[in-house]
């Protein structure tokens, strides 16, 4: 248990992913009492696209996610929440008025640079600017933050955290900082369910662009069956890894946040009483179980264990097959969502 | 994946656990802590080898004299030059002639100041890089 300046006792969740945990907390914070898993599916959260252009450290990037920041957008906006959310230009001035926000007894939302989190293992810390954890108070020589894809809040030195909300590079966050301002009483999460669900279909079905959505997954698989022969074994394998990297790494809850959502879709079976629903999340859990199979063929190619059996090939097959079962779930999705009544 | 599924393989962590969604008996998603996996370590450890193997040649060049120490503890944030640039304050094409040996020994100390607070670290250490090889990176 955590108290905050305020005094008021705040529970932390070990959460999978951290936008959606952050959000999340944010919500339980005002009495408002939602699973983070509710959040990722009304932010639509899951998401696929394989970025080949946009390269990190020289690798394509694959994401598994909507952009940064567009769970906690969309969630609030579905759920009818206001945010107050502020970006600064001065770094000083940005510290100081998180200091204000926390002597009020606010809890306030931080996005940040992961890498210079220095409580985070080393091998998880690299130039990333889409990090969110929330700050609880502050304390001698930092600040105690609750960090949801950790297990227990931690302390927080006052150079990091300034250092990683005002860091530079790609998706630069400026020091934003966000905390609710005002959240309705009762809102109509049915609904919002719904237009989250919605959304997501649109967005694995029809986007009617290659690298995303399902047939994103395609294009990928195809890529990756042509990658030994297109760029040698060895660059072969980094492209692969990195692919995995994105898939399990940091905040995922397994399987590039498809059990996520299978959680998701089983809460909302139960909201709605709909075993259809139910159905989906079994389904879902299945595709999940496949793209961790993809991992681990992923893996023992990299080793060049077994070089015969686990192949490129086999790995983009697998991909095939995830591709194939989450149109059939997300057109099965967007037919059930029809007859849901809000 | 099923509660009993969640892998437990003990990797690099340090202690720490994540978070992951997983079934349990009733066929309820519940989350489970997951002390790592053994595939992801796979791939990971290729990305850290690989950032680590890159470091050890740009200290060796710069031992050579080939490259100044600033781009040794650029690589050593992870930082790219754009992001050295905009954190330092400086020109973009001033940094690369700031990854010349000659050039960087000629800095003066203000300039010296603004790469060591971008850096987050002192003058000294900016103006070194160590002798030996190190293992695992050290970070701040």
């Amino acid at each position: 248990m955590e108290l905050t300046a305020g005094g008021r006792p705040f529970v932390h969740q070990h959460s999978a992913h951290c936008e959606s945990g952050v959000t999340a907390a944010l919500f339980r914070d005002q009495g408002f009492n939602i699973s983070e898993a509710l959040v990722f599916g009304i932010g639509s959260g899951i998401f696929f696209g394989h970025l080949f252009f946009v390269k990190m450290v020289g690798l394509p990037i694959t994401t598994f996610r909507g952009l940064p920041g567009s769970v906690f957008r969309k969630a609030g906006k579905r759920l009818g929440a206001k945010f107050i959310v502020k970006t600064y230009r001065n770094p000083q001035k940005g510290m100081a008025e998180l200091r204000q926000l926390l002597r009020e007894g606010k809890i306030v939302g931080l996005t940040t640079n992961i890498y210079w989190l220095s409580y985070f293992p080393n091998r998880f810390r690299f130039q990333f600017n889409g990090h969110n954890l929330i700050a609880l108070r502050e304390i001698e020589g930092g600040f105690r933050v609750s960090d949801p894809v950790l297990e227990h809040p931690v302390d927080c030195l006052t150079d990091d955290l300034e250092r990683a909300r005002f860091a530079h590079g790609p998706l630069e966050p400026h020091g934003r900082l966000y905390y609710p301002s005002q959240i309705p009483p009762n809102p109509d999460i049915k609904k919002a369910c719904i237009k989250g669900m919605k959304d997501t279909c649109n967005m694995m079905l029809r986007t009617g662009i290659p690298i995303f959505g399902v047939s994103g997954i395609r294009f990928l698989a195809k890529k990756i069956k042509k990658s030994p022969q297109k760029l040698g074994f060895n660059e072969a394998c980094r492209h692969l890894g990195n692919i995995v990297r994105m898939q399990e790494e940091i905040g995922t809850g397994g399987a590039g946040f498809r059990f996520m959502y299978a959680a998701f879709l089983q809460e909302a079976g139960e909201l709605f009483l709909s075993d259809e629903l139910k159905r989906l999340s079994q389904d879902m859990t299945a595709v999940g179980d496949k793209w961790r199979e993809f991992a681990v063929v992923s893996a023992r190619i990299i080793k060049q264990r077994d070089e015969k059996e686990e192949t490129f090939a086999k790995a983009g097959d697998i991909l095939l097959a995830c591709a194939a079962r989450e149109e059939a779930l997300f057109k099965d999705l967007s037919k059930i969502v029809r007859k849901l009544k809000a | 994946m099923k509660v009993n599924e969640v892998p437990q393989d003990i990797t690099y962590y340090e202690g720490e656990k994540r978070a992951c969604y997983a079934l349990n008996e009733q066929g309820k998603y519940v989350i489970v802590t997951s002390a790592g996996w053994s595939a992801e370590e796979v791939v990971n450890g290729m990305a850290v080898a690989e950032l680590a193997a890159h470091l050890e040649k740009t200290r060796k060049e710069v031992l050579a004299g080939l490259k100044s120490p600033l781009y040794y503890h650029m690589e050593q944030r992870q930082m790219t030059p754009a992001i050295l640039a905009k954190t330092a304050g400086i020109c973009r094409l001033r940094l690369r002639r700031h990854f010349k040996a000659p050039v960087f020994a000629r800095l003066s100390a203000a300039v010296l100041e603004r790469y060591a607070r971008a850096l987050a670290l002192t003058i000294d250490e900016l103006k070194k890089v160590p002798e030996k090889s190190s293992g695992e990176k050290d970070t701040k």
